[in-house]
């Protein structure tokens, strides 16, 4: 089991409330013609951010332990990650030339994930503070606030609606950890785990009773 | 319901992450309803000292009635035509917004 139900659930509130926030915010910051179009874009782009908020909020009341765990794992870093990342994991050279370079092992998240989860941490939390008040308190807090609050929204707006589309990407090209999320009920067979995650297989999980292939 | 033969080790907080995290969330949201209270607070004050000077102002003011404001007078002789024509209507007509709940 590698994504328990709640981390599935809490995955699918950042679908349903990121990546329509995430559309809606450039269609807004394209500025459409049609003003009918921008106030249904920003109306969305709200019922986005408040799925997102709630399911953040949730994920880090009832499971402070993976919030925990997640954190840890982000900030974890020795000199496999260092040297994982100046190789890029080898996807570069296997995407574009075809050769298998070897890389250093990698825990559950390799130093390509990490980056992505210590952007999407922090831009996150500032998303969300900086959109609320944007949203609420535009007549009453100071207009450099509001000025400076703008601009963080945009630009890590910016930054992580593209970041976004380049996990999507990579998450389809790795289809093992995509089925794992998506289909197989957060399972993935052992011996793709292994492959890309020798690290968590050798020191973070241990065995059920049962039997099976999964884990 | 998948099957599976291996768990993650359960993630143990220790009791310093615990009140990191805690401390951190506690104090984002105690900052967060500071600033908040001080802004509304600073707005009602903003509120109640324009409210006290709009009243000094009418209290002073030798003209109280729009229709005798000279300067109005001489708008509408010179531009806007007469009282409630379509070009005034356009220009100054505003909607009433209820504010005296504000404060």
């Amino acid at each position: 089991m590698k994504h328990p139900l709640a981390s599935r659930l809490f995955h699918w509130g950042l679908i349903l409330g990121f990546l329509p926030a995430a559309i809606t915010g450039f269609i807004i910051w394209y500025k459409p013609e049609s003003e009918d179009f921008a106030n249904l874009a920003m109306r969305i782009h709200i019922i986005g951010a408040a799925i997102l908020t709630v399911s953040a909020v949730l994920y880090s009341i009832f499971k402070l332990d993976r919030v925990v765990g997640f954190l840890r794992r982000i900030f974890s870093w020795d000199q496999r990650d260092l040297r994982w990342a100046m190789l890029q994991g080898g996807y570069p050279q296997k995407i574009l030339f075809g050769i298998n370079i070897l890389v250093p092992p990698m825990g559950k998240m390799n130093s390509g994930q990490k980056i992505f989860g210590i952007c999407l941490f922090f831009g996150g939390l500032i998303l969300m503070l900086t959109g609320w008040v944007l949203y609420a308190f535009i007549p009453v807090a100071p207009k450099e606030l509001v000025y400076w609050f703008d601009q963080a929204h945009l630009i890590m707006g910016i930054f992580l609606g593209l970041f976004m589309f380049v996990h999507i990407a990579l998450a389809i090209y790795n289809w093992g950890e995509f089925l794992c999320m998506f289909v197989n009920g957060g399972t993935q067979p052992l011996e793709e785990c292994k492959h890309h995650n020798p690290v968590w297989v050798a020191e973070e999980i241990e065995p059920v009773k049962g039997s099976g292939k999964a884990c | 319901m998948a099957h599976f033969d291996y768990v993650e080790k359960a993630v143990k907080v220790s009791r310093r992450e615990f009140l990191g995290v805690i401390g951190i969330a506690g104090a984002v949201m105690w900052t967060g309803a500071y600033a908040v209270t001080d802004l509304v607070q600073d707005r009602n004050k903003y509120i109640k000292m324009r409210t006290a000077g709009l009243y000094k102002d009418d209290a002073k003011a030798k003209i109280r009635q729009s229709h005798n404001n000279l300067a109005v007078a001489d708008v509408y002789k010179k531009f806007a035509q007469n009282p409630l024509s379509h070009l005034a209507e356009e220009l100054f007509h505003t909607k009433y917004v209820n504010r005296t709940k504000l404060v």
